[in-house]
């Protein structure tokens, strides 16, 4: 029986085993990649400050830290179940069935797929996939591509492919349709472009800045949105075009793009072919929440958050007894919150393991003050949905704690 | 469109979800089952989130607190000698 059992190696997972290893518990970390690190080993980009973002030197800024403390972490481990004990949880996994007294869910986020037909090709993949294979595997997803989706992910890995030397004719929305939804929709994606603006690398700060904060002056951008696009890095990126078709027989060869009104419906005889060898579609992200389903956990809905989140508190306990939660399963936000939330549910679980400790209640109270500031540092231009976001879940806490 | 795939394990098109939901008048859960939609190999975790925005499209039904389709384990592809206790089995 180890003390805790982490599902997990990102930013929120190797911060939380550490925090747990510097007050000695008994720490095992398992995750399904052949490495660790997550999500954050593809990323690389530059801060609005100018300063580069490198998720692999992140990665391994971790790594020593957790080295340094013998930590145990188990890569190709991935969980298939869990169940809650009287004193603990048993977590099913290919490497056979680990026991522990707490349990903390890292397990980040999923990808939303943004289907349109020809999807299924060969040389169609999400955006992420299209990342790992390019920052982490090192393999060339193609000669030249477009990206199905404008959001801040896909803006930012259009970029790094573009840093890699892949070249991308444009990014453009998916056709409209009842799977696309507000993906599909230009007034609804350049208000969500222009929210986010300030999370994005320096260039996507601009292109925000260009369409303003205001209501009506965003609603003009959509109607005359110049039709060959608005260039970032060099890129045109469309919010009044769609990609309505992939063709091929045995891979991707070409797509059927066609202009959009600004509610996002086809206008009839625009329609264009583009030759393309590799898709990527971008549909956003979701918290990647099943384990916490099968153990018992219980949600809530948050839109601003990616959708079903395991309800918790600031403390990232939630209400089962040991089982505690960080990084993106919570709510899609940055690496960087993530890996805030992780030292809060390592010191957490130290505390609860260890029988209070006066020191690691200050540390806590520390590290949920990092978390918000970490928040705040992200948010230059104040997301007010996210904040909400938290505080609906924190509610939800506080009642599922007074019922039980 | 309606030839789109939507559930790509069990080959499940934008039309047989619409066809089935018109012609049961069907929740989300009642489409799942008689489609598969959602139930492949992959357990939901590539279609899922696409899967519920047809749903809601069609039937209306807002995502509540409670996770659309119910999440069963395994959540990941197993082998049978896993499940039966043996690992390290080649």
């Amino acid at each position: 029986m180890h003390d805790v059992i982490i599902i997990g190696a990102g930013p929120a997972g190797l911060s939380a085993a550490i925090k747990c290893r510097e007050w000695d518990l008994n720490v095992v970390v398992i995750d399904e990649f052949p490495q660790p690190g997550g999500r954050l080993l593809g990323q690389l980009h530059q801060e609005p400050n100018g300063e580069w973002w490198n998720g692999i030197k992140e990665t391994d800024a971790l790594l020593q830290q957790a080295t340094d403390l013998n930590t145990d972490i188990r890569c190709g481990v991935s969980a298939h179940h869990i169940e809650k004990t009287n004193n603990g949880y048993i977590i099913h996994t290919n490497e056979g069935i680990l026991e522990s007294q707490k349990l903390l869910i890292a397990t980040g986020a999923a990808e939303s797929a943004a289907p349109v037909p020809g999807w299924t090709l060969p040389g169609v993949m999400s955006i992420g996939a299209a990342q790992v294979m390019t920052n982490v595997h090192r393999v060339r997803v193609g000669q030249k591509g477009i990206i199905v989706g404008v959001n801040v992910l896909s803006a930012a890995i259009a970029r790094e492919l573009q840093l890699a030397g892949i070249d991308l004719h444009s990014m453009m929305l998916p056709i409209k349709s009842s799977v696309t939804a507000e993906h599909a929709h230009p007034k609804k994606v350049m208000d969500g472009l222009v929210r986010i603006a300030h999370l994005a690398p320096s260039a996507f700060l601009r292109f925000g800045s260009t369409f303003a904060k205001m209501n009506w002056i965003r609603h003009l951008a959509v109607q005359f949105y110049p039709r060959g696009g608005v260039k970032m890095w060099g890129m045109p990126i469309h919010v009044r075009k769609a990609v309505k078709e992939i063709h091929g027989t045995e891979h991707v060869e070409a797509v059927t793009v066609c202009r959009v009104t600004p509610d996002g419906e086809e206008i009839q005889g625009t329609e264009e072919r583009v030759d393309v060898d590799f898709v990527c579609i971008a549909g956003g992200l979701y918290p990647l929440t099943e384990l916490a389903a099968v153990a018992g956990c219980p949600f809530q809905y948050v839109e601003s958050l990616g959708g079903h989140v395991p309800v918790h508190n600031d403390r990232m306990e939630t209400p089962l007894d040991g089982l505690y939660v960080a990084g993106n399963i919570t709510g899609i936000e940055s690496a960087k919150v993530a890996r805030a939330q992780g030292e809060v549910a390592g010191l957490s679980i130290a505390k609860s393991v260890m029988d209070a400790v006066e020191l690691i209640e200050h540390g806590i109270d520390n590290a949920i003050a990092n978390v918000l500031e970490t928040r705040k540092a992200a948010s230059i231009q104040f997301h007010p949905d996210i904040h909400e976001g938290r505080a609906k879940v924190a509610e939800a806490f506080v009642e599922h704690t007074q019922t039980q | 469109m309606d030839k789109m795939i939507i559930c790509r394990c069990e080959e499940v098109t934008l039309g047989d979800i619409k066809d089935t939901a018109e012609q049961y008048d069907a929740t989300a859960r009642e489409i799942k089952l008689r489609t598969r939609a959602g139930m492949g190999y992959c357990g939901g975790r590539t279609c899922r989130p696409a899967v519920d925005k047809v749903l809601e499209d069609i039937t209306g039904e807002k995502p509540g607190d409670q996770i659309p389709l119910k999440v069963q384990p395994p959540v990941r592809p197993v082998t049978l000698a896993t499940l039966g206790g043996r690992t390290n089995d080649t």
